[in-house]
């Protein structure tokens, strides 16, 4: 019975498919349909695995071991340290906490007039703008929020560029410049306008004379770095800042995505006229970023996104809030670390004994921090502490290996060390330290093996830089990490140079330069 | 009123024990090391008005640090290089 039935059932359908199909053929409409005769069979990639290509292995029991997917990466994976801190740097969780409300329940749109819920978020990002003008010494509507520092650096340049293009067609930068710096530059270049590319001393640093040389007439803007990204040399921005205010009309640009939040920057006192600031920098969310453009005297350029007028015109589009609120609380983070004077705090004085409470209500093991000679007192906690690893790092590494040459500056931004190891070459040793995130560059040219040109603008021999890596240190290295990298650093050029016939010619006493390598016959 | 001494040394306990709730070892090891920071300074004012306004500035924080670490355990996780990495358990035969 259940057989003839369940016969009748499978006989069915197929008998009513058959004949609908056949009263399709036979009546023409629109869409034809796709008929198991014209799917074609293409076998599955020896690559695809389905849940049904499990097998289990003899000692599971029959039972499946289901883990989801991030469970797994964290039993296996190592992380390695992070150590790029130039490349980025991780969001810090008080600022994702800031963040969280705009991602979620405060979802207005900051432009719209009519509710709470623009409300609300206007006000989110007023605040934020204020507290981004507080950390450069600026005034809240002079900050422009854009998408991050390229895009600044790109509405800056062009903008100020085109804007006096009928009379003035001349604009200074650096070689060591940022490249969407020097790229905006060659794209003006193609435009018609003259571009001066400053040459740098062999510590980074410009010569004002050659800078005030290079000054004329019809010069608009001069476009020079806080701080460089791949040798941390910082500029003399505010002689900079003097000697151009002395020239009517010239517009003083700077790139301070490094700078901010990590030395005092104060764009009064440094008569910068555009400032480009990066969120992701200063421990803020990727994807935001600040132009500072003056008000007075004010600052003419014309705007690459056109659109509703936000922004002052100059740069539309409606904000992101959540982003907006994130670099405003990471600013707001990075003065106030800034504001802790290192020195009252740690130095107990004689009150101390009739303070409301007591030493001996501590636990003993609390540690003073230790401040390192040269640090400036007006960076703060931050400060102190990159300082005080900047300073194990090198002394570590000096005292193990010989043949280091740090690049740059050795007064510039100690979070940010470019060290070369003389006949190692950087990306074998950038391979060999898997367990340590480095870099041998800035992270926009990681890609290629070409040695960085902000290396050779400094003079630095070709080997020099080809073997050169780039350490950047922040608010969250700790002690423990900067040890275990002077160890693996330590083992791992070892472990090269003794594979280096290179290095075994230079413990023979051979000057490599000296070689001919190339075999003329004569 | 300046807080008492009982409530600044249970404020510090707070904050160190959410400091140390953080599951990502940089993180981790920040907020500690701020905590200590922070909790030293207050030692070190004699200025009662100071006090209070660092102690009210720390209870702030110890609100923000708490969701931060709820996040954070939430997300992060990883093991560092650095870290004590966990002994490798194999199945046993039995």
């Amino acid at each position: 019975m259940l057989s003839r039935i369940s016969r009748a059932a499978s006989r069915g359908p197929s008998s009513k498919v058959s004949h609908t199909v056949t009263g399709y053929r036979s009546r023409r409409g629109i869409v034809q349909p796709s008929g198991a005769d014209r799917a074609s069979v293409v076998d599955l990639p020896s690559t695809y695995k389905d849940e049904s290509h499990f097998t289990p292995r003899a000692d599971m029991l029959g039972f499946k071991l289901g883990m989801p997917q991030r469970e797994e990466s964290l039993k296996e994976k190592v992380r390695p340290i992070y150590l790029d801190m130039q490349a980025t740097t991780p969001v810090d969780p008080r600022v994702l906490d800031a963040m969280l409300p705009y991602l979620t329940d405060q979802y207005g749109n900051p432009h719209s007039r009519t509710h709470a819920y623009g409300w609300e978020a206007e006000q989110a990002v007023e605040d934020a703008r204020k507290h981004v003008a507080d950390l450069i010494a600026a005034d809240p509507k002079e900050i422009i929020f854009t998408s991050g520092a390229t895009e600044t650096n790109n509405m800056a340049i062009k903008g100020v560029a085109r804007f006096h293009k009928e009379k003035k067609k001349h604009v200074i930068t650096t070689q060591t410049e940022h490249k969407c710096v020097l790229d905006s530059c060659r794209k003006l270049g193609e435009e018609g306008f003259d571009i001066t590319y400053l040459p740098v001393q062999t510590n980074g640093v410009i010569s004002l004379e050659e800078l005030e040389a290079a000054i004329r007439p019809d010069t608009s803007l001069v476009s020079i770095m806080t701080v460089n990204n791949e040798t941390g040399v910082i500029q003399p921005i505010k002689e900079i800042g003097a000697l151009l205010r002395k020239h009517r009309g010239i517009y003083f640009h700077t790139d301070a995505a490094q700078a901010v939040g990590k030395i005092p920057v104060d764009v009064n006192e440094m008569n910068v006229d555009i400032m480009s600031i990066s969120g992701h920098k200063l421990y803020g969310p990727k994807g935001v970023g600040v132009a500072y453009v003056r008000r007075r005297p004010r600052v003419r350029l014309e705007p690459i996104l056109n659109g509703g007028g936000q922004e002052r015109g100059l740069r539309s589009g409606t904000l992101p809030t959540a982003l907006a609120v994130g670099i405003g609380e990471a600013a707001r983070i990075a003065k106030k670390e800034m504001a802790v004077s290192t020195v009252s705090s740690f130095v107990l004085d004689d009150d101390y004994a009739r303070s409301p409470f007591h030493a001996s209500c501590y636990p003993s093991d609390l540690p003073f921090i230790q401040l390192s000679s040269g640090n400036d007192f007006r960076a703060g906690r931050d400060r102190a502490h990159v300082d005080a690893l900047s300073k194990r790092l090198i002394e570590g590494i000096n005292a193990n290996v010989e043949h280091v040459v740090r690049n740059g500056d050795v007064a510039g931004y100690p979070g940010c060390i470019n060290l070369s190891f003389s006949y190692v070459e950087g990306e074998s040793l950038l391979m060999a330290l898997k367990d340590i995130a480095l870099s041998s560059g800035s992270a926009c040219t990681s890609a290629s093996l070409e040695p960085s040109y902000v290396l050779r603008a400094l003079g630095a021999a070709e080997d020099m830089a080809h073997s050169s890596l780039r350490f950047g240190l922040g608010r969250f290295t700790t002690e423990a990490e900067v040890d275990f990298v002077i160890q693996q650093i330590v083992r791992t050029v070892h472990r090269l140079r003794e594979m280096s016939p290179l290095w075994e010619m230079v413990q023979e006493g051979i000057d490599i330069n000296s070689i001919d390598w190339s075999q003329s016959h004569n | 009123m300046p807080p008492s001494r009982r409530a600044i040394l249970s404020l510090y306990q707070s904050t160190l024990r959410t400091s140390k709730s953080f599951s990502s070892y940089n993180f981790r090891n920040y907020f500690i090391r701020r905590a200590k920071g922070t909790f030293r300074a207050i030692q070190a004012e004699s200025d009662p008005a100071r006090v209070q306004s660092l102690y009210s500035e720390a209870v702030q924080e110890l609100t923000v640090l708490r969701r931060s670490a709820i996040v954070n355990q939430l997300y992060g996780g990883w093991r560092l290089a650095v870290e004590d990495q966990k002994p490798e358990r194999f199945r046993s035969d039995n």
